[in-house]
Formats: structure tokens, C-alpha cells, sequence
């Protein structure tokens, strides 16, 4: 199995466990759902050619720049069908920024989203869900840190950090769902609440296995499927 | 932002913390430090501040503000010290045009002296690593660096005619500050004069009415340029300043007037003394806003027990102006508040009203003051709870698809590849990609067939029988995107979509007419790959060696008691001299006697090996074994 599967797999499956669907999504995506829907204003520097993919002959198409676009199709979905919250989503799948590539940074890799929504879903959640998470992926005596952050479609917005070892580690990025992306789907923001958050797996792969260059993922090497 | 502590200490009553101390409260409470550096006897901290904070806090108040706040310290309001010059009536003209700036203040200060800056304006610019280029332009960049309101000043004795704010005609040209030439465009706002352009708005000053040693009269501009004009013209023209970058993070138009006091202030403490009265042109003043929020409502969106009390001791350290009433004694004065107020606390006991900070936009919505309350209370007292939800998760058929897909072709040895998604040809194309290849994958083929040769190369390395490949990922044609199957049977890559080969091979039959029984008993175990997970019995990935391999077989026929002595030999100069542990590859009994033969692989990561050099090494090999009775080398 490719490492980025494997790790993927490990984080979905410790997520299904908590109570998680996994949910799929497509990888071209209209700027709607990967932007609009999500509370990014319409100037938005994610929005700029430099950053992101536009497709050429498909005005409002983009490559999406994250598995967020699964939640609020899932939520839309949820919705037009008749069902409400509460629900817990995972979105594992690969997303695309524009940028120059190095040994940390890939115009294609893999993140693993996640939502969580109902009427009292509240931070201390999120922070349990993510202890539990991290001591289950990286061992029981991982602890985990909040520092304060910001992304449109959350609010508040929080960075989180894993100690590894004696050092802290930068690992996602998460908060409380922003009314505004609840509201797009046609959630009642003032009845439901919840959390989101998003890591990279590539990033994972350097972290819990000491990979060098992410960019050997997509080689089709098999010297990289060591483990 | 470079944020000099000694500058924010000038802005706080009681001493600071130490660097250290301070720089943690920042990190949990506030932005990201990037960088902590000393220059001379001041500390500099490299802030990145908050996209949604980028209003406020590029810049040395908006940060000593917060740090005043969180650590309930008294921020000391410069206002009242800036001396307020005495000014005389101004025939200055100001034509802004409709929407091409929201804000334009502008003054005449005359008989002004081009000098090189006091002392203490040289200092704080370099602790925040600004070169000072004369008093006049040095002022401007102290008002910018320390309230945030980037502010500039033409020659006046260069402009002909009046001031106008407009958007340039196509083609027009100019030169900037730093003698770039730029050739504009109708999205692209100026400042002009009657001859020409004076300055790209909130960009670049021009050279045209550059100050200079030899001015004497100035005109300075303190205006509120459109984020979205500024962010494509410094974008466009490829010149990225620190104004541009205040500018197209939004500021309010209420800082001008707070600038132009300080910029004032600054010129009389030059000792100029010639100013004339301000020209403001503002047509629409920001509103007045205010956002409703409860202790309730902050407390079940972080899932915390914080008290009213606690809420209003953070709303007092920063000098929130707020109101603490009851809702329902509100609504009985006016059913307006009813809107204000919302569903979500008409039933509280008691809101907040709080109005916003002029300059604090990243403030709305009650969920914001959540964010404000929260990181200041610490996310570290949010105590960790597993929620249990009354929600049954289904399995997701597309995801199911592609781990049976998988599974199928793990169980046949098969092993799984990634390769690139954009590709030289295809039916979709990106715009504007960093690298040479625009096309998105129209198949997996091209890649999986690469992926192919690239690792027959390497098969005795892998220690692999023969390479069997896969690869799971989605194509793109003009009509929609796919997940496709892709691996290769032989030297022949087959291709299809992930639905069809779930169908083509859902029954036990049609699996094993294609790809034969699992063997699971005996898998094509690759030594290569086996032997990382040995390090430190943890696995860790260890980058391969880019230098070629040598392979050397060796055939013997062994008793149990010399094969086992065979082992020991062989182990021994295999991790003395390979790269990977010797794999046994073929053995066949003959009465009591067996033939035994073993793979050795030669690889240096620090050139290419010779054979003459991988030969001196076999003969030791050689050696040990003709010392061991019992083994015949055949």
C-alpha cells in the first residue's frame, strides 16, 4: 500500500471509530463550494491565479485547495433530502494549491477533513475529539495545545499543536464552524453548532515517519513504500 | 510586522514582561511569532499578525493595544500629546472622484527644512530594520509603522495645478520613487496633477514631486485607499510596499484623522511652524456598529464556566465601551433592539452591547466576540470532552469501492503507486501554473506505464520477483472527472474506470482467471523494503541511495550445520557490505544435501560503485566461506 493510503487510512479509521462517515467529494470544484459557501469573501488572496488553479475555458472552476467543498456538499445534500444535524463527517481526499515545489510544499497532496455538528456541539468537543485522535495515531502520551488562528469559515479559529517528543508541532488547523457556511447549507446557525477541522496527511507522513521530501510520494517509486 | 518591544513599552505604563514571558502571552493569546531578534538594547519580535487582525495590528499601537488588554496593563493614548499646530487658511484643491478612495486629508505645511531625522526617529526605524532617508519621508513611516495609517508627502513646489484622485487612462505613464517606470491601465487609481501622475495610490509615491534637499514646501496626503483597487495594481505592477499591504487589508477611514494629528505633531516638534488647515474629503463617514453578545452564549460555544465577571474584567482591560442590560427591559422601551438582539438572547438575562472599536472590522457577528473572549480567557482552560452523538454513520460506497479495489490487488502481491495529477496532455488545463505541466491527467497509464519502468530497474534492489503496480485516482476529460483503476499484467498497463473493475471482478472466478490465487503463504516479500523497519525497531523512512546498485549471486551446496554457519557469514558481510540484508532466492534438496542461492546487493550513497571495488569485497566473502567445512561453492 502507498504510505500516503496507509496513513490516511489509519487517520480515517480512528476517526469512523469516534463515530465519523466518511464522505467523498470532487477534486474540480466550482469556486461556489470551495469558496463562496465556505465565507471567503469574493477578494480573497486564496482567490488569486498565484495561489490557486483556475480551470482554462471553465470561468468559476477551480482545483479545490481543500476537502472542504465535501462539507458543504455533504450539508446541502443533508438538507435537500430532509435530514438536520447532528452528524460527524470526515473528508479524506487530494486537493491542489498553485505554488512553486520544494521539499515541504506539492501542487497536489492530501488532507483529512472533518465536521461536526449539533446543538451543542462545542470546543471542548473539538479539543476531545482531537486528544482522543492524537493519542490513538501518535500514542497515549500525546498532548495537544490551541493557539488562537483564523480561517473564513470558522470562528472562532484555532491552530493546534502536537507534542512530539519534547517539541511542539504544528499540525491543523480548526474551530468552530462559521454561521455564515451553516447558513449557506441551510443549517439554522442559531439552533446547531459545531466544529471543523483540517490536516495535511503529507505532512503526517514527515512527522510520524521522518519522510524528507514529500514530494517522493508521487514518484511511483516503490523504494518509497517502506513501511 | 517587526513590533520593537522598547516602542510598545512606550505606549505602556507598567513595565512589561520579559521578552520571553511577553512572547508566550502573545503566542496563546494573540499571533504566530515568527522571530525573536536583538538589535542593540531593543528585542524585536517578528509578528504575523491575524489575517482578520491585519485592520489593527500592523502596527505598533494596535499591537501595544492588545498586549495593554491581555495583560490588564494602561495603554497610554498618545492623542493628547501630539501638538496641534496653529494653521492659516489653505487655497488647496482636492478633486477626488467618486468611488476612488474613501478618504482623502491632505495639508500644506510651508518653509519646512529637509534634514536628517532626530535621533530617536533614526532609532526606532532601524530597530524594525527601516533605513531613514530624511526627516519628511521619515515621519511618514513613523506615523505608518506606529498607528498603522500609511501617509505620504509630495514637494509641493513640483505640483502644477490641483490634486486629483482618479483612475489613470490606459497607457499613461509614470516613474516611481525607485525609478521603475510603470505604464498604467483604466483598474489602476492615481493621484495626478494637472500634468501628470503624482503617485500610484497606495503603492508607490512618483518620482514627479518627490521630496527632496532642495524642498521647502510640502503637501502631505493621509488618505483610505479600496483594498481591491490597491491589491491589483500593486499586484499587477509587481510592486508590493508596506502601504499596499496596509491598504489592501482594509482600514478604517476613521485612522486618517488620528494620523494626520500624530504627522502633524511629528513636523512641530521639527520645530515647523507654517502649517496650513487640513482639506478633508470624506463623503461617507463610517457608521457606528454594535454587536450583542451574552456570557451564555460564549460559554455554550466553547463548551466553558466563565463568568459574567470574567467577561466584563477582559471587556475593561480593553477598553470595550459596552452596556450590560436586560433584554427584556430593553425590548419593553423599544421593539427596534428586537433585530439587535436577535432569537438567540431575547430570552437572556443579561447581554453585552458592545460597540465596535472603529478600526476592530474584524468584529460583527456575536461569534466573533467568542473568538475575543476565548483567546483571551486561554483555550488551555477549555477542558477535552468526547461527544457522544446520536448520529449512525453509513459506509461511503465510493470509498468502500476503492479499498476493495485495493484489497483485491494487495492480496495478488500487487503494490500500490502514486503519480502526478497534471500531466504535458489532457482535455482540462489549468491557467497559470507554477510548473510546465497544465494539463490535468486525462488517464492513469502514462503515469502507472512510467512508474513501471522506473522500478523494473530496480527489481533485484526490491528484492521483487517481477513489479506488479497500481494505481487508484481520478482522470478528467471534458465531461466530468472519474476515479480510475489502473496496474499492469506483465509488461501490458490496463486502464479502467474504479465501477468497472469492482464489476468486472466481483466474483472469485474472474479474479483468479486474471490475476491467479492470493499467495499468501509465500508473498513477494521485498527484502529492500522489509529492512527499513528494523531501524531502531521503529519504522522511520530512510532515503534511498541515487547512485546504481551492483548485484552478486553466489550457489553453494550445504549441510544444516555449515548452512547455518553459511548464515552467520553472510549476515555478517551483508550489513558490513550492502544495502540490503542477502535474500536467499532459490534452494532445491538433492539426498541429504541441499543447494542453497543468495542475492547480495552493493550500493554506496556516496558514488557509484566500480565492479573492481564490489570484487575486492566478494573475495573476502569467498574466504569466509571456503574457512566454513561442509559448503561447496558451485
Amino acid at each position: 500500500m502507498h504510505p500516503l493510503t496507509q496513513i490516511t487510512n489509519e487517520i480515517v479509521e480512528i476517526f469512523a471509530d469516534l463515530g465519523f462517515q466518511v464522505v467523498l467529494g470532487p477534486e474540480l470544484e466550482s469556486e461556489e463550494y470551495n469558496f463562496d459557501r465556505l465565507n471567503f469573501p469574493k477578494d480573497h488572496p486564496a482567490r488569486d491565479m498565484q495561489d490557486t488553479f483556475f480551470i482554462k475555458d471553465r470561468p468559476g472552476y477551480v482545483l479545490r485547495t481543500h476537502t472542504s467543498n465535501v462539507q458543504t456538499r455533504f450539508m446541502e445534500a443533508l438538507v435537500q433530502s430532509g435530514g438536520k444535524p447532528p452528524f460527524a463527517i470526515i473528508a479524506p481526499g487530494k486537493v491542489f494549491r498553485n505554488e512553486a515545489t520544494d521539499a515541504t510544499h506539492e501542487m497536489q497532496f492530501h488532507q483529512v477533513e472533518g465536521l461536526m455538528i449539533g446543538e451543542q456541539v462545542n470546543m471542548s468537543h473539538l479539543k476531545g475529539v482531537l486528544l482522543d485522535f492524537f493519542k490513538k495515531f501518535l500514542g497515549p502520551d500525546s498532548e495537544i495545545r490551541l493557539r488562537p488562528s483564523f480561517f473564513p469559515f470558522v470562528e472562532p479559529g484555532v491552530e493546534v499543536d502536537v507534542r512530539v517528543g519534547d517539541r511542539w508541532i504544528e499540525v491543523l488547523g480548526a474551530g468552530m464552524v462559521h454561521p455564515h457556511v451553516l447558513e449557506a447549507a441551510g443549517i439554522d446557525s442559531k439552533k446547531y453548532q459545531g466544529f471543523a477541522f483540517g490536516m495535511g496527511a503529507d505532512r503526517f507522513l514527515v512527522m510520524k515517519y521522518g519522510v524528507t521530501d514529500i514530494r517522493l510520494s508521487y514518484q511511483g517509486d516503490l523504494r518509497f513504500n517502506q513501511f | 510586522m517587526k513590533i520593537s518591544y522598547n516602542w510598545l513599552q512606550s505606549y505602556i505604563q507598567e513595565p512589561l514582561p520579559s521578552f520571553a514571558q511577553l512572547e508566550e502571552k502573545i503566542i496563546f493569546h494573540m499571533f504566530e511569532v515568527e522571530e525573536v531578534e536583538h538589535v542593540g538594547a531593543d528585542i524585536v519580535f517578528d509578528i504575523k499578525t491575524l489575517p482578520d487582525r491585519n485592520h489593527d495590528c500592523l502596527s505598533h499601537q494596535g499591537v501595544a493595544k492588545e498586549i495593554a488588554g491581555l495583560l490588564g496593563c494602561t495603554f497610554k493614548d498618545p492623542t493628547e500629546f501630539y501638538k496641534i499646530p496653529e494653521s492659516s487658511p489653505t487655497k488647496l484643491v482636492i478633486d477626488m472622484h467618486p468611488d476612488t478612495a474613501r478618504r482623502y486629508m491632505s495639508r500644506i505645511v510651508r518653509t519646512v527644512t529637509v534634514a536628517p531625522s532626530p535621533t530617536w526617529v533614526q532609532d526606532h526605524l532601524k530597530s524594525i530594520g527601516q533605513r531613514s532617508i530624511n526627516n519628511i519621508v521619515d515621519a511618514t513611516n513613523i506615523v505608518m509603522y506606529d498607528c498603522g495609517q500609511p501617509c505620504h508627502a509630495f514637494d509641493l513646489d513640483k505640483i502644477v495645478g490641483n490634486i486629483t484622485i482618479r483612475h489613470a487612462v490606459a497607457g499613461e505613464a509614470m516613474t516611481t520613487l525607485d525609478n521603475k517606470d510603470v505604464v498604467l491601465t483604466e483598474s489602476d487609481i492615481v493621484v495626478a496633477d494637472d500634468e501628470g501622475v503624482l503617485a500610484l495610490a497606495g503603492v508607490k509615491g512618483g518620482k514627479k514631486a518627490e521630496v527632496d534637499t532642495n524642498t521647502k514646501n510640502i503637501v502631505v496626503e493621509v488618505a483610505n485607499f479600496y483594498p481591491n483597487f490597491v491589491r491589483k495594481t500593486r499586484s499587477r505592477v509587481g510592486i508590493f510596499t508596506d502601504s499596499a499591504k496596509r491598504f489592501e487589508n482594509d482600514l478604517s477611514p476613521e485612522l486618517c484623522a488620528f494620523a494626520m494629528r500624530e504627522l502633524s505633531g511629528l513636523f512641530v516638534e521639527y520645530g515647523f511652524t507654517d502649517f496650513e488647515d487640513i482639506v478633508d474629503i470624506y463623503p461617507h463617514k463610517q457608521e457606528k456598529r454594535e454587536v450583542v453578545f451574552s456570557t451564555g452564549f460564549i460559554n455554550k460555544k466553547l463548551g466553558t464556566n466563565i463568568s459574567d465577571d470574567e467577561v466584563e474584567t477582559i471587556l475593561k482591560n480593553y477598553g470595550y465601551v459596552y452596556e450590560k442590560v436586560s433584554p427584556k427591559s430593553l425590548l419593553e422601551k423599544s421593539s427596534d433592539l428586537l433585530a439587535l438582539l436577535g432569537q438567540t438572547f431575547s430570552n437572556s438575562d443579561f447581554v453585552y452591547i458592545l460597540t465596535v472599536p472603529e478600526l476592530r472590522f474584524d468584529i460583527a457577528i456575536p461569534e466573533d466576540m467568542v473568538d475575543e473572549i476565548g483567546r483571551v480567557y486561554g483555550y488551555d482552560k477549555v477542558v477535552p470532552v468526547v461527544p457522544q452523538l446520536d448520529f449512525v454513520p453509513q459506509k461511503n460506497p465510493v470509498y468502500e469501492s476503492m479499498k476493495n479495489a485495493r484489497d483485491i490487488l494487495l492480496a495478488r502481491e500487487y503494490k500500490e503507486v502514486m503519480t502526478y495529477g497534471f500531466a504535458d496532455k489532457g482535455e482540462v488545463r489549468v491557467l497559470n501554473s507554477a510548473s510546465n505541466k497544465t494539463a490535468l491527467r486525462a488517464n492513469l497509464t502514462d503515469g502507472v506505464k512510467r512508474a513501471y519502468e522506473l522500478n523494473k530497474g530496480n527489481v533485484a534492489l526490491l528484492g521483487l520477483n517481477e513489479i506488479k503496480i497500481f494505481e487508484i485516482g481520478t482522470v478528467f476529460t471534458k465531461e466530468k472527472e472519474e476515479i480510475h483503476i489502473c496496474f499492469n499484467l506483465k509488461k501490458e498497463i490496463k486502464e479502467m474506470s474504479l465501477e468497472e473493475f469492482n464489476t468486472m471482478f466481483s466474483s472469485e472466478e474472474s479474479i483468479l482467471q486474471v490475476f491467479g490465487s492470493p499467495r499468501f503463504a509465500r508473498p513477494d516479500h521485498s527484502e529492500y523494503l522489509s529492512s527499513f523497519e528494523k531501524i531502531e525497531g521503529v519504522k522511520k523512512f530512510k532515503m534511498w541511495s541515487v547512485y546504481p546498485f551492483i548485484v552478486r549471486d553466489i550457489a553453494f551446496w550445504a549441510d544444516e550445520k555449515s548452512y547455518e554457519a553459511f548464515i552467520a557469514v553472510g549476515d555478517s558481510f551483508a550489513s558490513k557490505y550492502c544495502v540490503v540484508p542477502m535474500k536467499m532466492f532459490d534452494s532445491f534438496s538433492k539426498e541429504d544435501k541441499t543447494s542453497y542461492a543468495f542475492r547480495f546487493i552493493f550500493q554506496s550513497f556516496e558514488k557509484t560503485l566500480t565492479d573492481a571495488e564490489v570484487e575486492v569485497w566478494w573475495q573476502e566473502l569467498l574466504a569466509d566461506i571456503a574457512h566454513i567445512s561442509g559448503i561447496t561453492v558451485r
